[in-house]
């Protein structure tokens, strides 16, 4: 129940992925013990550091979804645009990809 | 006879009696409601595993309708297949039973969610009319019967994606799906017309006895292939389904997420059954292969600019059944000759049909988890929300278990899937993987912007007196989280006792038609 699956390249094991886990999670916890224990709750060092500058309300400091991976976009506004502009919405659109696809494939296949 | 020679029959009756039953039993009550509609889904769960015990020791069940045999021995002594069969193999059953997990899950999820609106017994009957239909698109063995059942359950999808009737994107939505969904009706129903007029015959192990690869039998697979990659969600047939999955009821999408898998089921029936070795070339392989890298690309791009949650799990979904496109086409690829089958041919097929059955729970889950949003904030905007987890713990809890399975993250089961199809199309070409492999990258990004926009982060005043969902909706969560959890622990037994007897049993047609036929036609 617990062996290893084989994919015929390579394989997963469960039982060893669990093993490293416990085995990782452990030298982790270990190292974060030798660290310094000065932290005092409650105090300044509960603050949040923002260069310094006197921090914002809490909801202004939040990156919004559609600003996440901004520069991703960004990088590739090219392909963007044409796929959102292939995302039309309109229904000529949905039925004309379907008609496009279903005659590509028949050419493809008959010939 | 023992009775569960009929348990194919009854997956079939017990949905379509619960569809009927529930507007008499509602006569009694909002309670009564309730427990008849829990009542009937957990009754067939049971059923479904009883069906899969049955195959699993009698091997596959064929169940004739209306009669005793499936032929009719004329006067010459040949033996005509008339009747309408349910075959019921390995893979289906398999599919059955995880699409009868998300019934009762959405069912679960639905008693509550839907308290604040009107309509709900009418959603009932039309929700147990969808599994119905879904189901019989599983389990059917006959051509026609199937575009019976897939014309079922466009219907009863149309009316409950159209649930919040108030809201003209439902309206919409539920319109466009109904456009193209009656165009690939039609070109189901020509296929069905080519073959018929070709072979008379309608029964599909018949059919897939005598097949050749001629011009009308290319133009019927033509027309079969695209109207149900079009079914579920194969770019750029894919539209629809971020529209409809996005406005369908949360409880309703994880059923159309099932709905959508029955279709590939289909696919593979008509693919592998019936054509199968008649295939000539690679055409075909390569033309599910491109549409599956396709789908898995351009819908994981989609998805990662997102910021509508359903909208981008809709996406979400058009890569996903890429995947699955991709390994069917390798498994096909491979199918004529038996060293690339034994080489990376099966391994193709066994992640194909496990991620199946993984993406079903894992997409569900995450659907259902977008309904839990929806229902305490009001808004699918994520830009909206914020600082959840805390006041939502068993939701967020789901959300990480689904959204790393989604992505392939070891140990949950969507990685396993993944493995056994990044592997198997290496071989076929490294280029399949690293396309698979990109996916799986922007899947976690987008994961990943979901959890931190909606869970993570400050805490929106406007949400400062949210608690988390009631309890029969973290219940119908639970169940597919309990599933996912089971196929992510228990990997190498899912695969041996289930996933690679389904995929022995999808490629072996000789089988296939040995169960019906036997002697032959």
């Amino acid at each position: 129940m617990f062996g290893s699956l084989f994919t015929g390249f390579g394989y997963w094991d469960f039982g060893s992925w669990l093993l490293f886990f416990i085995l990782a999670g452990a030298m982790t916890t270990w190292l974060r013990s030798q660290g310094r224990q000065d932290y005092k709750k409650g105090t300044e060092q509960d603050q949040i550091y923002f260069s310094g500058n006197e921090l914002p309300d809490s909801e202004e400091i939040t990156v919004p979804a559609s600003s996440s991976y901004w520069g991703f976009r960004k990088a590739l506004k090219p392909y963007y645009d044409k796929l959102v502009a292939f995302h039309s919405g309109q229904t000529v659109t949905y039925v004309g990809w379907f008609l496009v696809t279903t005659a590509l494939l028949m050419v493809l296949i008959i010939l | 006879m023992s009775w569960s020679v009929h348990l194919p029959a009854l997956m079939l009756a017990v949905p379509l009696f619960g569809a009927f039953s529930t507007p008499i039993v509602a006569l009694g009550g909002r309670r009564a409601r309730m427990i008849w509609s829990v009542l009937i889904s957990s009754v067939l769960l049971v059923l479904s595993f009883c069906l899969l015990q049955y195959v699993a020791t009698e091997g596959t069940a064929v169940y004739v309708m209306g009669g005793k045999a499936w032929n009719l021995t004329l006067p010459s002594g040949m033996a005509y297949p008339v009747r309408i069969i349910l075959e019921v193999d390995s893979f289906n059953s398999f599919i059955a039973v995880i699409g009868c997990f998300a019934s009762l899950a959405g069912v679960l999820f639905g008693l509550r969610f839907l308290d604040r609106f009107s309509g709900k017994i009418w959603y009932s009957a039309l929700y147990f009319l969808l599994t119905a239909g879904m189901l019989g698109l599983i389990l059917t063995g006959d051509l026609f019967n199937f575009f019976v059942f897939l014309e079922i359950a466009s219907v009863s999808s149309f009316g409950l994606i159209a649930y919040w009737r108030d809201r003209p994107e439902s309206i919409e939505a539920s319109f466009k799906y109904m456009l193209v969904s009656q165009i690939a009706a039609m070109m189901v129903l020509l296929a069905i017309g080519f073959l018929y007029g070709r072979y008379n015959l309608l029964n599909m192990a018949a059919v897939g006895k005598v097949i050749q690869f001629g011009l009308a039998e290319k133009v019927a697979l033509v027309f079969m292939i695209t109207a149900l990659a079009m079914k579920c969600g194969a770019f750029p047939m894919h539209m629809w389904m971020p529209d409809a999955y996005a406005e369908a009821p949360a409880s309703v999408t994880v059923l159309l997420v099932v709905v959508s898998q029955a279709s590939l089921v289909g696919l593979c029936r008509i693919v592998f059954s019936v054509f199968g070795s008649a295939i000539v070339g690679d055409v075909v392989p390569w033309a599910l292969i491109t549409l599956g890298m396709m789908s898995m690309f351009f819908g994981v791009s989609m998805a990662v600019v997102q910021h509508e949650v359903k909208r981008l799990m809709g996406y979400h979904s058009v890569s996903q059944v890429g995947y699955m496109l991709m390994a069917f086409g390798v498994g096909l690829l491979a199918m004529g000759d038996p060293r690339q089958m034994a080489d990376f041919g099966m391994t193709s097929m066994k992640g194909g049909i496990f991620h199946m059955v993984n993406y079903v729970t894992y997409k569900g889950l995450l659907f259902l988890v977008a309904g839990a949003l929806y229902y305490v904030t009001g808004t699918r905007d994520l830009d909206k929300m914020g600082g959840l987890a805390k006041r939502m713990p068993f939701t967020t809890f789901m959300f990480v278990i689904a959204a790393a399975a989604i992505s392939g993250i070891p140990p949950f089961n969507g990685f396993v899937s993944k493995l056994l199809i990044y592997e198997s199309s290496f071989a076929v070409h490294p280029a399949l993987s690293v396309v698979a492999l990109v996916t799986s990258i922007l899947t976690l990004a987008s994961f990943v912007k979901v959890f931190q926009t909606a869970f993570l982060g400050p805490e929106k005043k406007e949400f400062s007196k949210v608690k988390e969902v009631p309890a029969s909706m973290v219940l119908g969560m639970a169940v597919l989280t309990v599933v996912i959890l089971g196929l992510s622990l228990f990997p190498t037994w899912v695969v041996s006792h289930l996933v690679e007897p389904a995929a022995t049993a999808l490629v072996d047609k000789g089988a296939y038609i040995g169960a019906v036929l036997g002697g032959g036609i």
